[in-house]
């Protein structure tokens, strides 16, 4: 399986992949994006599995990329993971089409939750 | 309306601690006090707007600001742009906690860094500040909104 993560941070890109792999997800591929914008091009190019997806990014933000994804007709899973987890982000994440919040700080057990039913179902 | 709230300092150093302990681990917990005169290295900020307004601010010494950036990244050598980029992402999260706490809606905006102080603007005035001792060293997280007075 493929997964593409997108952040803006070098460092959050880092952590993510990180806990993939203490999650028990290590032997995914990954590929990084530093925006929505590379983001949806990497969509196409690559066709990943799953979509991780940062919020507030600059170029393109994390919902408009959703956006951008189901309006084309791409139905790849997606998720974010970002530091905001209020109900009103929640909300607005569930409407556009993402399969899950996580909000940061996160842990190990938090993404094993959400992705079990992706990757491994 | 313009709404002068702001978060207590339980809920922001519940905050301050829960980001630290997910992405500092627990090996060398964050102390809380004692108010310190700060030799600031780093600093970084994120303002919410909307239904409520804020600007919340992460100061650190140099030496705290790398050894985050390594523990982070989980490598030795920490370049100006990693610390950068650690020290924004730290901030991220805490005004992404606090944001959270605070009534809605509003918008995080993507942070702010600066080797130094971050100048903050004349009609703010500090809210809540959490003082606190990581790693040996001292660390400052605080609040500021608009000053309502007309």
């Amino acid at each position: 399986m493929k997964i593409l993560v997108a952040d803006d941070s070098r460092v959050m890109r880092q952590i993510v992949i990180r806990t993939l792999r203490q999650a028990g997800y290590a032997g995914h591929d990954v590929v990084e994006a530093e925006n929505g914008k590379e983001a949806l091009d990497l969509v196409r190019s690559e066709a990943p599995d799953l979509v991780l997806s940062d919020w507030n990014m600059p170029e393109m933000t994390g919902i408009d990329l959703l956006d951008a994804l189901r309006s084309s007709g791409s139905t790849v899973p997606f998720g974010f993971v970002t530091s905001e987890g209020s109900a009103d982000m929640r909300a607005r994440a569930s409407a556009g089409g993402a399969l899950f919040l996580i909000a940061k700080p996160f842990t190990p057990e938090a993404f094993d939750e959400v992705l079990a039913p992706v990757l491994k179902g | 309306m313009t709404t002068m709230l702001e978060p207590s300092m339980t809920d922001v150093e519940m905050v301050v601690t829960e980001v630290w302990s997910s992405f500092l681990g627990d090996s060398d917990p964050l102390l809380i006090g004692p108010p310190a005169t700060l030799d600031v290295g780093w600093s970084s900020a994120v303002t919410v707007s909307g239904e409520w307004h804020g600007m919340i601010s992460v100061e650190l010494p140099t030496g705290t600001a790398e050894e985050i950036t390594r523990r982070m990244l989980m490598v030795d050598a920490t370049p100006d742009e990693d610390v950068a980029d650690a020290v924004g992402e730290l901030v991220n999260m805490i005004g992404g906690g606090v944001k959270s706490l605070m009534p809605g809606p509003s918008a995080l905006s993507l942070p702010v860094v600066a080797a130094g102080r971050v100048a903050r603007p004349s009609d703010v005035v500090e809210v809540c500040r959490f003082d606190a001792t990581w790693a040996g060293a001292p660390l400052v997280v605080s609040v500021h909104v608009q000053n309502s007075h007309h």
